[in-house]
C-alpha cells in the first residue's frame, strides 16, 4: 500500500513537471526568474519552424535558442497551429489563448513588422493591436517563382503564365494572387498543391513547370533541386500589394522590458551577421530589413 | 420502476443486470429510429424522427398545463470545460444519452439525473474548430452510443458501459476536419458529414456499418470528385460527383472546393432519400472562382444504399457571402386541391425559405423569411437567385494600394438569416417555426493583412445588429404561402433548435437562459424558466412512467461569442455553464 502511494506521488509530480508550463505571459523578471521562456513558432513550416525527427529545427528555432541562451534561461517552444490571419495567431498564442488551451507564450517570432500594421483600427476606431508590442524586424521576406528552364527559358513578367503551369499552395497568398490578378488571365493555368514541397515535387515531375511561394521557402528547397536547371524568377508581381515585408517578434505590451531586452539581442545578432548565418545554414535567401540600414552608414 | 408484468417474463441474469444498471436492456433497432416520431416513450434520433421535424405527438404539457411545469432534475457536465452546450439529447429505456462541449459524452439516469457514466474524448494538441469546441448530439443503434468527435473521428460505446466499441478516423484533423454534427442511423448505417475550414479541404458524406465502423461507401460533395463504395471489403469506383470535373470552377479549384456537409442530414422512408447540406466553397473570395461552383452551398438527395447523388438543388451558386447550404432539409407532405404534396422545406443562411418537391428537387416556392436580404432580389422561377451585383463583396486585388475600399453592406450576415439551429414542423398547425436573427455586416478590403507572417489583401467584416431592441426572432411561418403567422423578438440572437409538440406549443431556450414555451397558434409566450445559463442546445420531450417529460442543455457559446462587433457586446455579460435541465407537471 505505502509503495503504490509513493509511486502515485512520483508519477504525480512527473506529471506536475510535464504540465507546469506557463500559462500566461510574463514579465523580464518572472522569465529570469523562473530560468525559462516560452517562444511561439509555427508548426510544420520549413524552413522557418519544424520537427524532424523528434527535433526542433529552423530558422525561427535557431533564432529563439539564441535569444533564449542570450537571456540565459532554458528555452520552451510553443507550436501554433496557423489560424485565418495573424491578429488571430496573436490572440490564440500572445495576450488572451485559444479557448482550447487557455495559455500562451512569452514571445512570438514571424510577426509583421510594419508600422500601418502596427496602427490598424476597427471599424469603431479602437487599436486592433493594443495588446501587443511589435518589434525586432529580423529579416525582410518576399515572393519569389523558381522554374524548370527546360521549359521556360526566363521569367521576365506574370504575363508568362498565361502559357505555362504554375504551381501553388492551396489557401496561400500566391494562390489568391493568381486566381485573381489581371481578370484571372493566369487562372487556369494555376494548379493547386496542399503543400508548397509538394508543389515543387510537381515541378520536378514536370507536372508543372514554375512555382511561386515564399522567397525563404522556395530557395531553401531549390538547394534540393539542381539549382542551374532550377533558377529563381526575378520577376516583378504587380498588384500583389505589397512586395516585400518585413518579418519581426511580438511580446504582449505590458512587457516592453522583455521587448526590449529581446531587441537588444536581436540587432547585434544582425551586426554580428549571424542571422543571415542561421539563414545560409537553411540555403534561404536572406535580407536584411531596412531599418538597419544605420549599421551601414556608421561603418 | 419496472412493472410486475414486465419482470415476469425477463431472466434472472437479466433481473439481476438490470438491477444493477437500473434499466431494461433492448438495443435500439432501425424500426425503433424509423417510428421515432410517433412513440412518446423514447427518442432515439436527432430531430425527434430522422425528417428532422422536432415535432412530438405529447400532449399533457399543453397551453393550459404547462404554467405548471416545473424541473425535476439538473445535471451538472461538471469539470473546468464549459463553453457551447449545442446538444440534442436522446432517451431510451429511462436512460438519457447526451454530448458535450470538447467531445465528452455522458449516460444518465433520466428519473433521477444520476450520472450513468461519462467519456472523455482525448483530443491532440494543435485541433482548430472554426467555431467553437461544441458537439449537437449521439446516435443510437443497437446497443452503442455513436458520436462524433473535433478530432474527426466517429466513436461508438458501448450503451450500458460507456467503454468504446470501436473507433474510426474519418478525417485527418491536421488537414483540418473536424466533427460536431449528430450522425444519423439509416438503415443499420452511420452516416456523417465533416467540417473543415478554407485550408483546401474536400466535403464528404460517408456511411459506415454502424455494428462496426466499417466503411460502406463516400460520396464527396465537390464536382469532379470520384465517390466510392466499399463491397466485400473491396474499394470500388462508384461514379464522379457531378460527372466531371471543371463545368463550374475554373482551373483545378475544385480539387480544394470546400463544401463540407457540416451540420449532419436528415432523412426520408418515402422517397428513401438522404437530404445533407453543403458548406460555402473555398476560397472565400468569390471573384476567385467565377462559375456556379458545385456542389457548394446546395442540398444533396443522396440515395441511402449506394451514395449516389440522385438530385441537387442549389440555393446560393457562386456564394460570396458565406452563406453555407447546409440547412436542415425537413420533410413534409401538405394537400393541395386534394392532392398531396411531397415537399421538404429549409431557411436558408441566404435568408430564402425554399419549398422543394423531396422527389426529384424541382422548386415549388421560394420566399425571404427575414426582414431584410441585400445581396439578392428575389428568386427565379427555378428558384435561382436573382444577384444584386453591386452588393456582392468586392475584389479585394482590385483594391487601391494601401485604400481601404469601399464598404459593402450584406444582409444577412454571415452567420445567416438562419444557422444551424433547428426549426420545427408541426402537422397539426402545418406551420414551420423557424429560429432566425436580423443581423447584418459591413466587408471591406483590407490592405493591411497578414497570413502566417505574409502579407497579402484581406477582407475585414463586422456584424452589426439591424435592430436596437432585438436580433432573435423566433417566427411562424406558412409554408404554402410565405406568409408569417407570428414572431416572437429576442434581444440577442437565436441559437438553440425548436420543439412543437401536440399540445399546441413550441419550446426553444434562448441566449439569456430561457426556456421558453409559446402557444404553437399565436406566439404568446406561456412558460419562462431561467436556466442559469444561455440555452443554444435544441429540446426534446418524451414519456416516462406516464408522465410528460421535456429536457434541455444549458450552457452558452457557439460561433456567436466568437464574433466581433456590437453583437459581441449584446452577449458580453452572459455566463457560460453546462448542464441538462428535465422538467415536467407535478402529480
Amino acid at each position: 500500500m505505502k509503495k503504490s502511494n509513493s509511486y502515485l506521488l512520483l508519477l504525480w509530480l512527473s506529471c506536475w513537471g510535464l504540465f507546469a508550463t506557463t500559462t500566461f505571459a510574463r514579465s523580464f523578471d518572472d522569465i529570469i526568474a523562473s530560468n525559462e521562456i516560452t517562444v511561439a513558432v509555427y508548426r510544420d513550416f520549413v524552413p522557418f519552424s519544424y520537427q524532424e525527427n523528434g527535433a526542433a529545427k529552423g530558422i525561427d528555432v535557431e533564432v529563439a535558442k539564441h535569444i533564449a541562451k542570450e537571456l540565459g534561461v532554458t528555452l520552451r517552444l510553443r507550436w501554433m497551429t496557423a489560424d485565418e490571419n495573424v491578429e488571430d495567431d496573436l490572440r490564440n498564442n500572445l495576450w488572451k489563448g485559444h479557448y482550447l488551451q487557455r495559455s500562451v507564450a512569452d514571445l512570438m517570432l514571424r510577426v509583421p513588422y510594419d508600422k500601418k500594421y502596427t496602427q490598424l483600427r476597427d471599424d469603431i476606431g479602437e487599436l486592433v493591436h493594443e495588446q501587443v508590442h511589435m518589434f525586432a524586424p529580423y529579416h525582410t521576406e518576399s515572393w519569389k517563382i523558381i522554374f524548370n528552364n527546360q521549359k521556360i527559358d526566363s521569367v521576365s513578367t506574370m504575363a508568362i503564365f498565361q502559357y505555362h503551369n504554375i504551381g501553388v499552395e492551396v489557401d496561400s497568398i500566391p494562390q489568391f494572387y493568381l486566381m485573381s490578378a489581371f481578370n484571372g488571365r493566369m487562372r487556369n493555368k494555376t494548379k493547386h498543391y496542399p503543400s508548397l514541397p509538394l508543389a515543387i515535387s510537381a515541378m520536378r515531375e514536370n507536372k508543372v513547370d514554375a512555382v511561386m511561394g515564399l522567397r525563404s521557402q522556395v530557395s531553401h528547397y531549390q538547394q534540393q533541386l539542381n539549382a542551374s536547371a532550377y533558377p529563381l524568377a526575378s520577376n516583378a508581381f504587380p498588384m500583389i500589394g505589397r512586395q516585400q515585408w518585413d518579418i519581426g517578434m511580438a511580446v504582449k505590451s505590458d512587457y516592453r522590458q522583455l521587448g526590449y531586452a529581446i531587441a537588444d539581442i536581436v540587432e547585434s545578432m544582425i551586426k554580428q551577421g549571424h542571422l543571415k548565418k542561421i539563414f545560409d545554414q537553411y540555403s534561404a535567401v536572406y535580407q536584411r530589413p531596412e531599418l538597419y540600414s544605420f549599421l551601414e552608414e556608421s561603418r | 420502476m419496472i412493472t410486475a408484468g414486465k419482470t415476469k417474463v425477463l431472466s434472472l441474469s437479466m433481473a439481476i443486470s438490470l438491477a444493477f444498471t437500473g434499466l431494461a436492456n433492448a438495443g435500439v433497432t432501425n424500426k425503433d429510429i424509423a417510428n421515432d416520431q410517433m412513440t412518446t416513450e423514447d427518442v432515439v434520433s436527432y430531430g425527434l424522427g430522422l425528417r428532422g421535424q422536432r415535432y412530438s405527438p405529447l400532449d399533457k404539457i399543453n397551453i393550459d398545463t404547462v404554467k405548471e411545469m416545473r424541473p425535476v432534475w439538473a445535471f451538472s457536465l461538471g469539470g473546468e470545460k464549459q463553453r457551447g452546450q449545442e446538444s440534442q439529447p436522446l432517451v431510451k429505456d429511462g436512460v438519457m444519452y447526451i454530448s458535450g462541449s470538447y467531445s465528452r459524452v455522458y449516460a444518465i439516469d433520466a428519473n433521477t439525473g444520476d450520472e450513468l457514466w461519462q467519456y472523455d474524448a482525448r483530443l491532440p494538441d494543435g485541433i482548430m474548430p472554426c467555431c467553437d469546441v461544441i458537439n449537437r448530439g449521439v446516435a443510437l443503434y443497437d446497443n452503442l452510443v455513436i458520436f462524433g468527435t473535433l478530432d474527426a473521428k466517429l466513436v461508438a460505446l458501448n450503451k450500458d458501459t460507456g467503454k468504446v466499441v470501436w473507433k474510426k478516423k474519418v478525417e485527418d484533423y491536421k488537414a483540418g476536419y473536424s466533427i460536431t454534427a449528430a450522425p444519423i442511423v439509416v438503415k443499420g448505417k452511420i452516416i456523417t458529414g465533416v467540417s473543415g475550414g478554407e485550408f483546401g479541404i474536400v466535403g464528404k458524406v460517408r456511411a459506415y456499418d454502424a455494428k462496426n465502423g466499417k466503411l460502406v461507401w463516400e460520396r464527396p460533395t465537390v464536382e469532379g470528385h470520384m465517390g466510392y463504395i466499399w463491397k466485400k471489403g473491396k474499394k470500388l469506383e462508384n461514379g464522379i460527383s457531378g460527372g466531371k470535373p471543371g463545368q463550374t470552377w475554373p482551373g483545378d479549384l475544385w480539387k480544394s472546393g470546400g463544401a463540407a456537409p457540416w451540420l449532419g442530414g436528415t432523412y426520408d422512408a418515402d422517397v428513401d432519400l438522404l437530404f445533407f447540406g453543403t458548406g460555402n466553397p473555398a476560397p472565400w473570395n468569390s471573384h476567385l472562382r467565377p462559375g456556379d461552383n458545385y456542389f457548394s452551398a446546395s442540398r444533396l438527395a443522396i440515395n441511402p444504399d449506394n451514395g449516389k447523388i440522385v438530385w441537387h438543388f442549389q440555393t446560393t451558386p457562386h456564394d460570396g457571402w458565406d452563406y453555407d447550404g447546409v440547412n436542415e432539409l425537413i420533410p413534409f407532405d401538405y394537400k393541395e386541391k386534394g392532392k398531396t404534396i411531397k415537399a421538404a422545406a429549409t431557411a436558408d443562411r441566404n435568408g430564402f425559405f425554399y419549398v422543394l418537391n423531396r422527389e426529384n428537387g424541382d422548386f415549388i416556392r421560394g420566399f425571404p423569411f427575414v426582414d431584410k436580404i441585400s445581396w439578392a432580389s428575389g428568386l427565379d422561377k427555378k428558384g435561382r437567385p436573382l444577384f444584386i451585383d453591386s452588393n456582392r463583396p468586392s475584389d479585394p486585388s482590385k483594391a487601391k494600394d494601401g485604400k481601404k475600399g469601399s464598404t459593402v453592406v450584406a444582409a444577412p450576415s454571415f452567420l445567416g438569416g438562419k444557422n444551424w439551429m433547428p426549426m420545427a414542423y408541426s402537422k397539426d398547425t402545418e406551420l414551420f417555426y423557424v429560429p432566425s436573427n436580423e443581423w447584418q455586416m459591413d466587408i471591406w478590403n483590407e490592405p493591411t493583412a497578414y497570413k502566417k507572417g505574409a502579407a497579402y489583401l484581406g477582407a475585414g467584416f463586422t456584424i452589426k445588429a439591424i435592430n436596437d431592441d432585438y436580433i432573435g426572432v423566433l417566427k411562424a411561418i406558412d409554408p404554402k404561402t410565405g406568409k408569417e403567422v407570428w414572431r416572437y423578438k429576442n434581444y440577442s440572437p437565436l441559437w438553440g433548435g425548436v420543439l412543437t409538440t401536440a399540445g399546441n406549443l413550441v419550446f426553444m431556450g434562448n441566449p439569456e437562459g430561457y426556456l421558453l414555451g409559446l402557444d404553437a397558434k399565436t406566439g404568446e409566450v406561456k412558460y419562462k424558466f431561467n436556466t442559469g445559463s444561455g440555452i443554444v442546445g435544441s429540446p426534446i420531450t418524451w414519456e416516462m412512467n406516464g408522465e410528460q417529460y421535456l429536457s434541455v442543455l444549458s450552457g452558452w457559446g457557439g460561433a456567436v461569442p466568437l464574433w466581433g462587433g456590437d453583437v459581441a457586446k449584446r452577449v458580453k455579460h452572459l455566463n457560460q455553464g453546462g448542464s441538462v435541465w428535465t422538467f415536467k407537471l407535478p402529480k
